[in-house]
């Protein structure tokens, strides 16, 4: 069973990552903001790391930037969405390793989580 | 909110908000070759007493700068107050395609005036067309498709996620508000890109689209008309999922 840490903080977007992810069989972990998400960074190690960018207190790009200096390793996906472009690219610059749009497609989900997790 | 009941193109009762004789002249002839019954009302409030006398109209065309309300409020008040799911169509003059794609978050389509006859039957006849297709089973202001096909029909993640979209979007359209008294318009855009995938999660456009324009290009001036509309919006939601799902005790 992997283990995924999803930082988000649309209550809407978070229950149905839990649920689709759970569902695929992964243990998945929540942060609802930056700093939690420090928190849990600090404490667990994860196979992969599903996160906004649009944060309250600690920004998207803080926490890429910490992930990649500490645990470099592991895959990130990019929750944004549509609207977000520059953003996007300013973290694949950061050394994302993929983006998934709000509201994601189910199927892509699984199949995006499932082609990083199966690379390492 | 009452869904449109079917109604037949021909015999369609038209109400039109236009104040130049000669444009009401020209809607009276097209009327006429169509088989529309059209009523004329000399401004929004004159509207809006046919609709409590009447409320059996099948369209609404309204010019945007009405007098003394404008086109969007009648249009909002028609929904939100009077709950007709009426179609508006709102009359203007030429106007940037910026200022256009923000109209159509509030109306069905635009006619732009002077008034082309070719192009009102046809815009008319889209609009009606669209209305007809609404059934009174179905409801235009959220759909479950999205969640239905994320969680294979999962009943307790549907009504779950039902009433999480209720608590929470209430939640940030006070915080909204708040922000707004408080002249904090970067919060209102960090807010509005926040919930805007809740919307899009019930498949409201209207929603999404108003939250994308609060969070991109809304300027500062045109927030407090849109966090109203925004309200609208998500009151009609709710107020539908209320109804449908009584046993969430949705609030």
């Amino acid at each position: 069973m992997k283990k995924i840490l999803v930082i988000e903080d649309n209550p809407m977007v978070i229950k149905s990552l839990e649920f689709k992810l759970t569902k695929d069989g992964h243990n998945v972990l929540v942060a609802n903001d930056g700093r939690e998400a420090m928190k849990h960074l600090k404490e667990n190690e994860f196979d992969l790391i599903l996160t906004d960018l649009m944060l309250p207190f600690v920004t998207g790009n803080e926490l890429i930037s910490y992930i990649k200096k500490n645990t470099p390793n592991t895959p990130i996906i990019v929750l944004s969405t549509s609207t977000q472009e520059a953003i996007i690219m300013e973290a694949f610059n950061m050394g994302v390793d993929d983006f998934i749009t709000k509201p994601f497609s189910p199927n892509e989900l699984s199949l995006r989580v499932k082609r990083l997790l199966g690379k390492n | 909110m009452r869904n449109l009941q079917n109604s037949p193109r021909d015999h369609a009762t038209i109400l039109l908000v236009e104040s130049c004789s000669q444009e009401c002249e020209k809607f009276s002839q097209i009327s006429l070759n169509e088989k529309w019954l059209l009523v004329i009302c000399q401004d929004g409030l004159e509207a809006i007493q046919w609709l409590n006398d009447n409320s059996s109209a099948d369209l609404l065309i309204i010019e945007e700068d009405a007098s003394p309300i404008s086109g969007y409020q009648i249009a909002d008040y028609i929904k939100t107050e009077l709950g007709l799911a009426l179609p508006v169509i709102i009359t203007t003059g030429e106007i940037p395609s910026q200022q256009e794609s923000r109209m159509l978050a509030y109306a069905e389509a635009i006619i732009k005036k002077p008034f082309n006859d070719a192009r009102v039957v046809f815009q008319i006849r889209k609009t009606l067309e669209k209305a007809i297709v609404i059934s009174p089973e179905q409801n235009n202001h959220y759909s479950l498709n999205y969640l239905i096909d994320l969680s294979g029909g999962d009943k307790q993640f549907i009504s779950e996620t039902i009433q999480l979209f209720s608590s929470s979007i209430n939640l940030e359209l006070q915080n909204l508000k708040q922000v707004l008294f408080q002249k904090d318009y970067l919060r209102i855009r960090e807010i509005a890109h926040g919930i805007k995938p809740s919307f899009d999660m019930l498949e409201n456009e209207k929603g999404k689209g108003i939250c994308h324009v609060l969070n991109s290009e809304a300027k500062e001036m045109e927030m407090p008309y849109l966090i109203d509309q925004l309200n609208s919006v998500f009151n009609n939601m709710n107020n539908q999922l209320i109804k449908d799902f009584p046993e969430l005790n949705l609030k």
